[in-house]
Parts: structure tokens; C-alpha cells; sequence
């Protein structure tokens, strides 16, 4: 990648240990460390989503015993209007927020990234909404977000009258008007993005000095320095961090939909795969549908990844080592 | 794969994956003496059940009672459902009958008529029998009821005589309701307004009339009471049925009250604050409800507060609202959980239980006792609750009628706070509760 | 100063609280070849980087070609750098790095391109121009830093080491070549090194700096012949000059200049003769066989350390007891509290 990073990221062990045999004994203590975890991954995850799957094709209310269905199940989804509802939100959630919250995260990072005064604190402020509970975040945000008495509403309010915006405008009702619901959980979303930042944060840290040295010797102007340099240079980090996102936006906006909206305004703006399969599933004991609606979530994430994948390695061709 | 075998691995999916309550407990040594009590509610609510439990372990030493606490009803579904499937259910659990139809309806709940009958403490004749009837699926007793509420009028006493509004009295109807709300929306002056204009306009009704929710189950009385039905057939329902002429026009009226005469508050001021707390706030003059606000509005200094009856449409008529103890039949400990259930539905049970003013008491006895009707704690006009309940129906059990509700409920508020056409609102609801009710089971 | 190509004129910096250059004054004329030595940690970089713009002076000015740039950016000194890792940008090719100043300045894509190549040229990378960092050995890619360097008409050219990244073959090729190079376009450069033989070889002068201060500046030959303190005559010249305290164990022969009386006196190795027969008795400690010539270490009696360059062939033998002879046409002599030079 840059000159810089290239000492890096070079893994630790793979130059160490001594010639004869213990690369044997090295495998085995790398084994048994990584048993624990495995065990874990094995029984508290890889089980449970593979019975999942195989519930995907049963019909199962949690109670009774799981009776074989074949494709019964997705041949209901098809039909099923809330769940293409369901789906057409996740998508355009993750279509929208998920740049997003890259870009603002990249726009800390660049902002925050000089030791400067108060950067510190900044930086803590963008990485604590991520630290709050996730519950808890919800409810501040359902205070937030009031349409009459709450603070957004309340400031977008100055200086209009009769409950109007300074523009004579209605604003935003956000948990009674489907698209400023979508629009409220998209912006619920963009302030958890700390981690994000912080990779990006290290990211832009990681890059050498010297080139933006060049670049002010050459007077690249700060869009040029973004565009020519930056950009391309942290393009990989971001492509992951997008890449991540993707994934764990189908599941970010449950809480969020769970707490805030409650999958309202009716009928179902801002109901989610993830809130469509807790429902189901859990609400309605229809666990087989639910498993059928949870396999269809991890075909479009396996897909989502594939699609980036493929863009990230046609990019990753201008980097040859 | 079997079933035994998946249920298993289910099991532990769900222990990992949801921390369960139940999950894990069930091969203690202690679960032999202490059984579970499943609920959900205010913490009013869950002091009241806690006093309960207390009283039980100082009467009957040597049993104990564990009480779980879930955060809302749909948590306790899941919770209850989760549970049953891990194996480790709570032996007992309070649901409404709404609700209790998709567990009935899977065998998760322990029918008690063998109890009954051997029982010395609890006799069917005692309770009220409405409530008995809607915890009855194919003819078995399988939950025993713990209340008997309908829905009744609160209202503002304060609000009506600073306005100067005559008070509803026993026997009103919906137009009484109507003109009554109209003159009680007022502006921050104390002037009547009309609160349609509100969105963005000039002036916001700082007193709204009345507090109603758009659901099937407010709407249900008010069809009813016209001659009405909700549903194609009450005993086995295939589709919400609102296209009578009897059943339209109470909706009609439903939605009216926001769409043409603007006494309840729009749906971004619900948002903002819901009816309970504008009424708790003294910003609502009417809120239609059940017996369960009781708790929370005692609370209440600032003003004085009654019930009255539901307004009368052409005929008077209630809706059931009534939770009752259920056992499963996973229970370890059925005799242990049986104690506890004789013990709550008993006078004393039935006695700690209405004097946190949650309930209205399925024991009639209880009922018409100073306990529930004590002049001092207001309501001071509890005896119509008791008037209602000759009056009472309850709405159909389906075992999908969860769902039923999730799915009217975001219909009925579209219809009334967005202004949909009735004729779409009416054919929705039918056509998109025929798939759901052919889905549930029916007791 | 018209003529000038660069003046720092009083220039102090700081990096935080530590002042690394104190009120250093330096002139290099236009078309010159400066040279600015010194160990590190003497504060060359900084003088670059002051140059250039990239740290800001806490006093004094700075010139270039008769403009005052202290406050101005860098992107507005005309000024080219090569840095030490040369802040190639990885993602971009050859042909792209080298014109990256010329497109940043808006100027057309074509007339960029056919400017990189020319630059390509001139240094001898045309042939790399597709390819990107990451395939370049280090020659190459210091040659890519030249080619970026020069694509522009910059009034001055400041290069951080450019050489010390390169093995010592490539780093004596790539010497040769920038010095033809620089004499070629005539322009004016400043080259920090470390590497005293690289000082003398490229420079038209040299500046010795210190400390954050310049000891002397002076062309390669004055920098040798006449060290200004004792410091640059120690620093210059492999192995270092002798020194020894006047009228100490050993006497130069000839006529003694008139010395004060803390003096010492310095001589190169090569100025030592360990065959007149007369002179200060001395042991041989040990060796170092360079090809042709042998460095022989001594031990004066009172135990003062001679180093004398022999040729191989007449190199006395480990142990032996020889005199060490020099004259004091061959030495220098210094204040010995100030380090200052006082004669000849």
C-alpha cells in the first residue's frame, strides 16, 4: 500500500521461531489457543445458525414439535407484503446509511486526526454514542426525536412561528411520517459509527507525513490532497469498513426500529428484516418463517459481500506489491 | 434430523443466544420448592405482585415464589415461548385471553378442570363467568381468570368544572361523547377549539377531549353497541369484517372524532406524549381505557379524577379485558404451582391485588367488597366496572389474533390520522386478515 | 543579494520547546551547489524544512531568489524537495508522480504528461514511467524523486539525503550523476548529507553545521585545508585528525608559529611520518590494512592515541616501538577552550 504502512501490518509469529521442529509445537500451542474461541464459535453460533437453517425449511412455533415444509416457507415470504416491505427498507437502509456513516466517520477522522487542542476530546465525543448501550441509545433518541417536545424539533423550531420552521415549514415528523421515520433511524445510525472512526483515525495516522509534506510543497490544494491522496490511499480501509458495515447494517437497525419506531409509522415504514424475524419468530411463533426470512438475510449479506469483494479486488490490481 | 435431537440443539441456540430466564435453572435442586411466576407490567404493577408473592410465602411457610419480570407483553411472548421451547418454561403466567390463544392452541398451557374439581379453595361459581368462559378452549378450563375489566371513560373532574361541561353520566351516548369532547378541546386561553386545523396552523389545542386508540379492540364495543361484528364469524372468524353498514359507521365515528371534529390529539402529539400521561398531565379531559390506568392515575394530586361508562351506541355494550394464571405443562412443579394459583384467585389473593387498584376482581365477592370499591381511593365510582360486566363481550380467540391486532392497528391509525378512505381501509383489513386468521387455530 | 538563490538570514526554529537552529545565516547563490553537513541531530533537516516552508522560523527571515517567503506556504516558495524516502505516492504511477506538481497547478494533462516524460529523461527513468513504486528498486525510485523534483523550473532544489537510502555502489553512481545533473541545468541546490566524502565530492561549498549552528561554510578544499574549529576538522576526514595538546609528547618539526598557551595542535594521518627516525616515541596498538594504505594506531608515551596513514608495503609491525614524526607545515593549530582556529 504506501511506504509507510509496509513495515506495519506484517503479521507477528510469521518470521519467529527456531528452524527444527517447532513449527509443529508452534501450530499445536496456536491450536490450543484458538480452541476456546473455536468451541465458542462452533457452539454458540455456527450450531445455531445451522439448525436455523434447517428450521428455515419446517414449520416451527417454538412449541410444538418442527414438521418438514420443503420450500413452503419462502414460497410465503414471496407472498408475504410485509416482508418485501421488510426488505425494501433493509436494502435502502443499508444503501443509504451505510456510505454514510463511512463518510461522516472519514470526515472525523480527517478532521481529528492532528494532536490539537481539544481534538481529544472531540475525538471521545464521536466515539461515546458507540459506548452507550444500545437500549439506552434508543431511548435517548425516542426523546430526541419527539415531534413536538423534543430538542431536534425544538431547535428547528427557532425563529418560525405556530410551530413552524424559520422557513415556514413543517419539520420533520419523525416517528409519524414514514419517510422522516427511515430518515430518523438512518440518522439514529450515523452516531454509532465509532468504530469506523477509529480505524479510519489509525488509518490516516498510518499514512507518512512526507507525502503531505510533498503535496504542500507542491500546493495541492486540501481538495486535491483528499481527492489525489487520501482518498486513494485509505480506499482499501474504507472498501473493508464498508464492507463491514453492510453486514452489520441488517442487524444495526433493530434496536433502533425495536425502541424508537416500534416498525411505524404505520403500516410498516421502518419495519426491518431484523424486526420482521424478531416479530415472526418470536411475537407470532412462526420461528420456521422467521428462520426462512433469516436464510434469505444471510443470502443477500453474502451477496452484498460478494459484489464489494469484487469491487475491492479490481481495486486492489493499481496496488501490486 | 429428529426432533428430540433439534429441539436440543434449539435449546442451546437459545440459552447462548437470548440468556433466557428460565434457561439453565431447570436442573437446580432448588427449583424442587420454588416455582416461577412469568408477568409483565408497570412497576405498580409488579410491586402489586410482589406484595402478592410476599403475602403467599408468610401464609403458606416453606413455598416460594420466583417472580420474572418481562419489560412488555411482546417480551413476555418471547420470553414465554423461548422458554417452552428450551424446556425450562415458568410453571406459572399471567396473559390476557387476547394473547393466551396461540399457547392454548399448542399445548403449553395445563388444563386445571381436574384441579378444580379437587380443589377445596376454588369454585368455577365464585368468579365472574365471562371471564371463566374466555380462558375455556374446547371446553377445558386452562387459565383461571384474575380480573374482569372493560373499558370505561375517564375523565378530568377538575377540567369539567373549571369548563364548566356537565360530567358523563351512566347512559350517555356517542353523540353525548362527541359533543362532550368537542367542548372540552380547548386552546392555552380556555377557549373552545376545533383541533383538525392544527397541523402547523395557527393555534394547538392545549386540552384535547379525548383520548382514544385507533385499535380493534376500542373499535370492537362501538360496533357492537350498533348491532354489529368485527368479524365474518365470531365463533370461527375468517376475515375482520367491517363492510356492515352497522360496523362502517361506527368506524366512521372512530375516525371522526379525529378527522372531523379534532378532540383527540393528532398522531405526532400522541407520539409526543402519549394519552396516558397527557391525561396524567391533565391535558386530556377524557381517556377511554381499562382498569389498568387505575394504578398509575392514583398517582395523581393535581386534579380530581372519575369513570364513567362507555358511551351507549344503540345498545349497551362492553369489551372484555381480563388476564388470568396459566400453568404449563412443561411445569416441574404442578402441585407447587397450583398452591400458589388457589391461593391468588382466593378472597386474600384476589383482596392484595385490587388494592393496588390494577384490577377489578374476577372473585365477585372481592368485587363488591370495600376492596375494590372503597369510596376513598378513587375511582370513586369503581361500581361501573361491575355495572359493565353483564355487559361484556369478548372479542373472538384465534390463536394468531397478535397478529390480527399488529396488523389493524396500523390500518386503523392510518385510517384515522391520515385520512384513508374508508372503503380501502375496510377492504384492507379484510383482505389482509384472511391469510393470518386461516393461519390460527380457534378454541 | 540578487544574485542570491537562498538566504537564511538569522533563522532560528523550534520543534516544541527546543530551539534546533540558533540564528543561522546562510547564502547560496544562484546556480550553486550547497552542501549542508553534519552528524545527526545537528539540525540539517530543519534547515530544509525551513527553506522550504514546511516548519515555520521562530526568528529571522527567509529569501528566495530576492523574495521574502517567511510567510509564505510552501506551495507558493518555488521550491522542489527530494525527500530522504523520497514520499513517492504508492498509488500513483511513475509517469503520474512526477507530474502530480504540474496537474495540482492545473496545467493541461497532455503538456503534464509530455513535461514527466522529458523529466524521465533527463534522469534516466523514461522507461519506468507505467509502473508504480512498489516495482522500482531504490535507485529507481530515487531517480523517479529526481525526475518529480525537476519537472517543475523550481528556484530551488532542497534534498533531504537523497543518497543514504542507496548501497554504496549506486550511492557513488548516483553522486557522480547528480553532480552532472546540477551542472547541466545550473540550478541552485541544497543537499544535506551526513556523509563527509559525499560533502566534498558533490559540493561547490560546504556548510558544517553543529548543534543548530553552523560552524563553517567554506568550498570543499577550505573545508579540508583550513578546518575553522576543531569540531569540522574532526568530522571531515576518515580517520579523524589527530589532536594533541601543545608542547605536549610530541613536537612538530620546523619553525613553531608563536602559540598561546592553551593551544592544541591537529594533523591528519596521512601528515605522519614514522620513518624520519627522529620524533616522539610511540607503540604500535594495532593495523588496518585499507589496500594500498595502512592505518596504523599509536600510543604516544603518556598514553595520547596517533593515528597514521603508511603505505601497506613500509607498515611497521604490531608491537613495535617506532617515532612519529610531523611537520608543522602540516599542522593546525586551535584555541584549546573555544575550539576556534588560530594558525596557520
Amino acid at each position: 500500500m504506501s511506504a509507510g504502512s509496509e513495515a506495519g501490518p506484517r503479521a507477528p509469529g510469521t518470521g519467529a521461531g527456531s528452524p527444527a521442529g517447532p513449527d509443529a509445537r508452534s501450530r499445536r500451542q496456536l491450536a490450543l489457543m484458538l480452541a476456546p474461541y473455536l468451541a465458542g464459535l462452533v457452539g454458540l453460533v455456527l450450531l445455531p445458525a445451522l439448525v436455523t437453517l434447517a428450521l428455515a425449511f419446517t414449520h416451527y412455533d417454538l412449541v410444538r414439535p418442527p414438521a418438514w415444509a420443503g420450500f413452503d416457507n419462502f414460497t410465503a415470504l414471496v407472498e408475504d407484503p410485509i416482508f418485501r416491505i421488510a426488505l425494501t427498507n433493509t436494502v435502502v437502509f443499508a444503501v443509504v446509511a451505510v456510505p454514510l456513516r463511512v463518510l461522516l466517520a472519514l470526515g472525523l477522522a480527517l478532521l481529528l486526526h492532528r494532536r490539537t487542542p481539544g481534538a481529544g476530546t472531540a475525538r471521545a465525543a464521536a466515539l461515546l454514542p458507540t459506548a452507550v448501550p444500545e437500549i439506552a441509545y434508543g431511548l435517548l433518541w425516542l426523546w430526541l426525536l419527539n415531534p413536538l417536545y423534543g430538542p431536534i424539533n425544538q431547535v428547528l423550531r427557532v425563529g418560525g412561528e405556530n410551530g413552524l420552521t424559520a422557513l415556514g415549514r413543517t419539520p420533520p415528523q419523525w416517528l409519524t411520517d414514514p419517510t422522516d421515520a427511515r430518515a430518523a433511524i438512518i440518522l439514529v445510525s450515523l452516531f454509532t459509527m465509532g468504530e469506523t472512526f477509529v480505524v479510519l483515525l489509525a488509518a490516516r495516522r498510518a499514512l507518512p507525513r512526507d507525502v503531505y509534506e510533498m503535496a504542500a510543497i507542491e500546493d495541492a490544494t486540501g481538495w486535491d490532497v483528499f481527492r489525489r491522496i487520501t482518498l486513494p490511499l485509505m480506499a482499501p480501509v474504507l472498501a473493508l469498513l464498508a464492507l463491514r458495515d453492510a453486514i452489520a447494517s441488517l442487524h444495526f437497525t433493530f434496536v433502533s426500529a425495536f425502541v424508537v419506531t416500534d416498525g411505524g409509522p404505520p403500516p410498516y415504514a421502518t419495519t426491518y428484516l431484523s424486526l420482521f424475524v424478531y416479530q415472526t419468530g418470536f411475537e407470532y411463533l412462526r420461528y420456521g418463517y422467521a428462520a426462512a426470512a433469516t436464510l434469505v438475510m444471510m443470502v443477500l449479506t453474502l451477496a452484498a459481500v460478494l459484489v464489494q469483494w469484487r469491487l475491492v479486488r479490481r481495486y486492489r490490481r493499481f496496488y501490486p506489491r | 434430523m429428529t426432533t428430540v435431537r433439534s429441539k436440543s440443539l434449539l435449546a442451546a441456540a437459545l440459552c447462548g443466544a437470548l440468556a433466557v430466564t428460565g434457561c439453565g435453572s431447570g436442573v437446580g435442586s432448588s427449583s424442587q420448592e420454588q416455582i416461577k411466576l412469568l408477568v409483565f407490567g408497570a412497576p405498580e404493577e409488579l410491586a402489586a405482585y410482589r406484595t402478592l408473592i410476599d403475602a403467599y410465602e408468610a401464609a403458606r411457610p416453606g413455598e416460594r415464589v420466583q417472580l420474572v419480570e418481562a419489560s412488555d407483553r411482546k417480551d413476555l411472548l418471547a420470553r414465554l415461548a423461548t422458554s417452552v421451547a428450551g424446556g425450562a418454561p415458568p410453571d406459572v403466567f399471567l396473559m390476557n385471553y387476547r394473547f393466551y390463544g396461540q399457547f392454548a392452541a399448542k399445548g403449553v398451557v395445563e388444563p386445571l378442570d381436574g384441579r378444580i374439581a379437587a380443589s377445596d379453595a376454588v369454585d368455577p361459581a365464585d368468579y365472574y363467568p365471562v371471564a371463566m368462559d374466555a380462558f375455556k378452549w374446547h371446553d377445558q378450563q386452562l387459565c383461571l381468570p384474575q380480573n374482569v375489566s372493560s373499558l370505561v371513560v375517564y375523565y378530568n373532574r377538575t377540567l369539567f368544572a373549571r369548563y364548566g361541561v356537565p360530567e358523563p353520566k351512566p347512559g350517555w351516548t356517542w353523540n353525548d361523547l362527541v359533543g362532550t369532547a368537542t367542548a372540552m378541546t380547548r386552546d392555552g386561553r380556555g377557549l373552545v377549539i376545533k383541533g383538525t386545523e392544527a397541523e402547523g396552523a395557527a393555534r394547538l389545542p392545549a386540552v384535547h377531549g379525548l383520548g382514544v386508540e385507533p385499535s380493534i379492540i376500542r373499535l370492537a364495543p362501538l360496533v357492537w353497541s350498533n348491532g354489529g361484528e368485527i368479524v365474518d364469524d365470531p365463533d370461527r372468524p375468517t376475515r375482520l369484517a367491517l363492510d356492515s353498514p352497522a360496523a362502517r359507521e361506527a368506524l366512521k365515528s372512530l375516525v371522526d372524532l379525529r378527522l372531523a371534529y379534532g378532540v383527540v390529539p393528532s398522531d405526532a402529539e400522541v407520539e409526543a406524549e402519549d394519552d396516558e400521561s397527557r391525561f396524567l398531565n391533565g391535558r386530556l379531559a377524557m381517556l377511554m381505557t381499562s382498569r389498568r390506568a387505575t394504578t398509575n392515575f392514583r398517582t395523581i394530586t393535581g386534579f380530581d379524577w372519575d369513570v364513567a361508562p362507555l358511551p351507549v351506541y344503540q345498545r349497551p355494550v362492553g369489551v372484555l379485558h381480563s388476564d388470568a394464571y396459566c400453568m404449563t405443562r412443561g411445569s416441574r412443579n404442578k402441585d407447587a404451582a397450583w398452591r400458589f394459583m388457589e391461593y391468588a384467585m382466593s378472597a386474600d389473593g384476589q383482596k392484595i391485588i385490587a388494592a393496588t387498584g390494577r384490577t377489578v376482581p374476577s372473585h365477585i365477592e372481592t368485587s363488591r367488597s370495600p376492596a375494590f370499591l372503597d369510596p376513598n381511593l378513587p375511582p370513586r365510582n369503581s361500581q361501573i366496572f361491575l355495572d359493565a360486566i353483564p355487559t361484556v363481550r369478548a372479542l373472538p380467540t384465534v390463536s394468531t389474533w397478535p397478529e390480527i391486532e399488529d396488523l389493524s392497528y396500523g390500518i386503523l391509525e392510518n385510517a384515522m390520522h391520515r385520512g384513508d378512505r374508508l372503503d380501502d381501509v375496510i377492504r384492507e383489513l379484510d383482505a389482509k386478515s384472511r391469510p393470518v386468521f386461516a393461519r390460527g387455530e380457534n378454541g | 543579494m540578487s544574485e542570491a538563490g537562498l538566504v537564511l538570514d538569522g533563522v532560528s526554529a523550534a520543534y516544541r520547546t527546543e530551539t534546533v537552529l540558533h540564528e543561522v545565516d546562510l547564502a547560496v547563490a544562484r546556480g550553486e551547489l550547497l552542501v549542508v553537513l553534519g552528524p545527526s541531530g545537528a539540525g540539517k533537516s530543519t534547515v530544509l524544512r525551513v527553506a522550504a516552508g514546511l516548519e515555520p522560523v521562530t526568528a529571522g527571515r527567509v529569501r528566495i531568489a530576492g523574495r521574502d517567503v517567511t510567510d509564505q506556504r510552501p506551495g507558493l516558495r518555488n521550491v522542489s524537495m527530494v525527500f530522504q524516502s523520497y514520499a513517492l505516492f504508492p498509488h500513483l504511477t511513475v509517469a503520474e508522480n512526477i507530474a502530480f506538481g504540474l496537474e495540482v497547478r492545473d496545467t493541461p494533462h497532455r503538456v503534464a504528461r509530455e513535461r514527466a516524460r522529458a523529466a524521465a529523461e533527463t534522469v534516466g527513468c523514461a522507461g519506468l514511467l507505467d509502473r508504480r513504486p512498489g516495482q522500482l528498486s531504490g535507485g529507481e525510485r530515487q531517480r523517479v524523486a529526481l525526475a518529480r523534483a525537476l519537472v517543475r523550473e523550481p528556484d530551488v532544489f532542497l534534498l533531504d539525503e537523497p543518497l543514504s537510502n542507496l548501497d554504496l555502489a549506486l550511492r557513488v553512481e548516483m553522486r557522480a550523476e547528480l553532480r552532472a545533473l546540477h551542472d547541466r541545468l545550473g540550478a541552485t541546490m541544497v543537499h544535506v548529507t551526513h556523509d563527509q566524502t559525499e560533502a566534498l565530492v558533490l559540493a561547490d561549498r560546504i556548510a558544517v553545521l553543529r548543534d543548530g549552528r553552523i560552524e563553517q561554510v567554506g568550498t570543499p578544499e577550505e573545508i579540508w585545508r583550513t578546518p575553522a574549529t576543531v569540531f569540522v576538522a574532526r568530522f571531515v576526514g576518515s580517520p579523524a585528525m589527530n589532536l594533541l595538546p601543545a608542547g605536549g609528547p610530541l613536537q612538530p618539526a620546523g619553525d613553531p608559529p608563536a602559540l598561546p598557551v592553551e593551544a592544541q595542535i591537529g594533523f591528519r594521518p596521512e601528515a605522519v611520518n614514522l620513518d624520519t627516525g627522529h620524533g616522539a616515541p610511540a607503540i604500535v596498538d594495532r593495523i588496518e590494512v585499507v589496500g594500498e594504505d595502512a592505518y596504523v594506531y599509536l600510543t604516544l608515551e603518556g598514553g595520547k592515541p596517533v593515528v597514521a596513514r603508511v603505505p601497506t608495503t613500509r607498515r611497521p609491525d604490531r608491537g613495535a616501538a617506532v617515532r612519529v614524526g610531523v611537520r608543522w607545515t602540516d599542522t593546525h593549530v586551535f584555541d584549546a577552550t573555544s575550539g576556534r582556529r588560530l594558525a596557520p
